[in-house]
């Protein structure tokens, strides 16, 4: 971990309201295991906090990002030009841990994509994507994974499975019922919480990374925890011992 | 070359900064970036006799120029702490402020009780926002006499140095501070944070209440050291707001023995030892032979 000056050289429309942004870093961020993340200093005097992001790609000095515009940090983000000086810290948080005997499928929603991205490439086209997307236009966002299989939704039907990607998993299940599936997901908490009720009747193995309003990015606040079912100590640092959690130690 | 050492109850800190309690986790959490000791002292997460789980999110919101955080005093217990963390400072030798709170006069006693004295325990620092369950939940800290009594029930069962941190949301402050003086305090933390609200226009909803804090809070921090400091002839620490080394000398100068640094950690991670790498520069300009000379500089 370490706090890194960079400056933009990518800040760009890739669909809609989501955009990709690469740092050229003074340093390089080192090791990073997919589903870990930065705190990004927003250039921008009104907003006070740095923001938490996914790290979409790593390699060498370069970082990329891939984030949507939601509320005040991002919008900001999206203003700054090329060459604009910024802080990263990072590499965040706990990572994904896929199995080495086991089928991975990767579930995404929306900009969750951007979470789950880097686990894609590692695992190169051993994972199976299902990618849910609101539209057509959004499933852009996953245009450079290479072999990798990907079955897409959208909500409006206008590519691919009509409806959420969770049902679209549950038709394809039974796919895997003797390959040992690991699935790994990230996506917005209506997502989670169906991809339990999924999963539940096989418990099969599922690690999702999660998202939290989060302040230090480093375990030092507790701001961005989330409940599990660790009754003595429910709530855990979204920052430290996440992003990603078992699906199966969340109390949802 | 200046030195940056201050006294602080019989013991000497290398440098007058800590952390705000709260703002540096357990104090493992900061070793990637830098070492816990190169601050004057560490100052603990709130602990409590019983373990704290805390609130639900969200648990803090952004301002301007500041942040709302309403985490709820999550922590592990004051055992556990000192089982599992404390022996991490006592290595690195890097001095301790406990911070400690209860919700009755019990709590913040059996939790004191439990606290051995140390050659590292600066002091106990007595967080007095709590809301009091038995008084119908008004703060310890808003009474003069119930800031008198509790302190004075607190300093009877601990020989460690104590300090009272106050919350500015009070008719007089300088009334408090004496009050807790007068009860026994060693020392006086000013300020906790102010009580605050955000309110989600889009879903016509308070998003968050909870204390503020941040670069807002400093002026009035200020003035609570500078009144305070004034008022009562025991050390205060000054916190709120501190970003830079020119705000925490602007603490010293208005009567500040040390300060603590809180969310401009979260904003820069190096926040403090830059801000004593700072002073250390300032003195070195000044001449002057240590840092403690311009304590109250600003006085009168």
């Amino acid at each position: 971990m370490d706090d890194i000056p960079g400056k933009i050289t990518w800040n760009d429309c890739v669909t809609g309201s989501y955009r990709r942004l690469s740092v050229r870093l003074e340093r390089s961020l080192g090791r990073v295991s997919p589903g870990q993340f930065v705190m990004v200093k927003i250039p921008d005097r009104d907003v006070f906090l740095r923001r938490p992001f996914s790290i979409y790609d790593s390699r060498g000095r370069t970082l990329t990002i891939v984030y949507r515009v939601v509320g005040k940090g991002t919008d900001a983000l999206s203003a700054a030009a090329r060459g604009t000086p910024l802080m990263v810290l990072g590499p965040l948080g706990r990572g994904f841990t896929p199995g080495k005997a086991t089928t991975p499928i990767v579930v995404a929603g929306g900009i969750g994509y951007a979470g789950v991205r880097m686990l894609l490439k590692r695992l190169d086209h051993r994972a199976t994507l299902f990618f849910g997307a609101t539209g057509k236009d959004e499933l852009r966002l996953a245009e450079d994974l290479g072999a990798t299989r990907v079955l897409a939704s959208t909500m409006d039907g206008s590519f691919g499975f009509a409806g959420d990607v969770v049902s679209l998993l549950g038709h394809h299940l039974d796919d895997y019922r003797d390959k040992k599936p690991e699935v790994f997901a990230c996506g917005p908490s209506g997502m989670v919480r169906s991809l339990k009720a999924l999963l539940e009747p096989g418990r099969i193995p599922c690690q999702v990374s999660v998202e939290e309003r989060m302040a230090c990015g480093m375990g030092l606040c507790f701001g961005c925890v989330v409940a599990t079912a660790d009754e003595t100590n429910p709530y855990k640092r979204v920052c430290k011992e996440g992003p990603v959690f078992s699906l199966w130690d969340l109390s949802l | 070359m200046g030195s940056l050492a201050v006294e602080l109850f019989g013991k000497t800190l290398k440098n007058p900064v800590m952390n705000a309690s709260g703002t540096l986790g357990y104090g493992v959490e900061i070793e990637p970036l830098w070492a816990v000791e190169t601050m004057g002292a560490y100052v603990t997460k709130g602990l409590s006799a019983a373990p704290h789980h805390g609130n639900p999110t969200p648990r803090v919101w952004e301002e301007r120029c500041g942040m709302l955080n309403s985490i709820g005093l999550q922590n592990v217990g004051v055992e556990r702490f000192f089982s599992h963390y404390f022996p991490f400072f006592v290595e690195r030798r890097c001095p301790v402020v406990v911070n400690f709170f209860g919700f009755s006069e019990e709590e913040y006693l059996s939790c004191a009780k439990t606290i051995e004295p140390h050659d590292l325990i600066v002091a106990l620092e007595m967080n007095l926002s709590c809301p009091n369950i038995k008084k119908g939940g008004i703060s310890f800290g808003k009474e003069a006499s119930a800031v008198h009594a509790i302190v004075r029930s607190v300093r009877e069962v601990t020989k460690i140095p104590l300090i009272a941190k106050l919350t500015p949301e009070v008719k007089n402050l300088v009334e408090i501070a004496r009050a807790a003086y007068e009860g026994g305090a060693d020392g006086l933390t000013l300020i906790n944070t102010i009580p605050a609200a955000v309110v989600d226009v889009k879903d016509r909803r308070v998003s968050l209440k909870g204390g503020l804090s941040g670069p807002l809070l400093k002026p009035i921090a200020l003035r609570a050291v500078h009144e305070c400091s004034q008022a009562v002839p025991i050390p205060i620490i000054g916190v709120g707001g501190i970003t830079n080394a020119e705000d925490a000398l602007a603490f010293l100068m208005a009567g500040a023995r040390a300060v603590q640094v809180g969310c401009a950690t979260f904003v820069d991670p190096f926040a403090m030892p830059k801000i004593i790498a700072g002073l250390d520069s300032w003195l070195d300009a000044s001449g002057l032979a240590g840092i403690s000379a311009i304590v109250g500089a600003a006085h009168g």
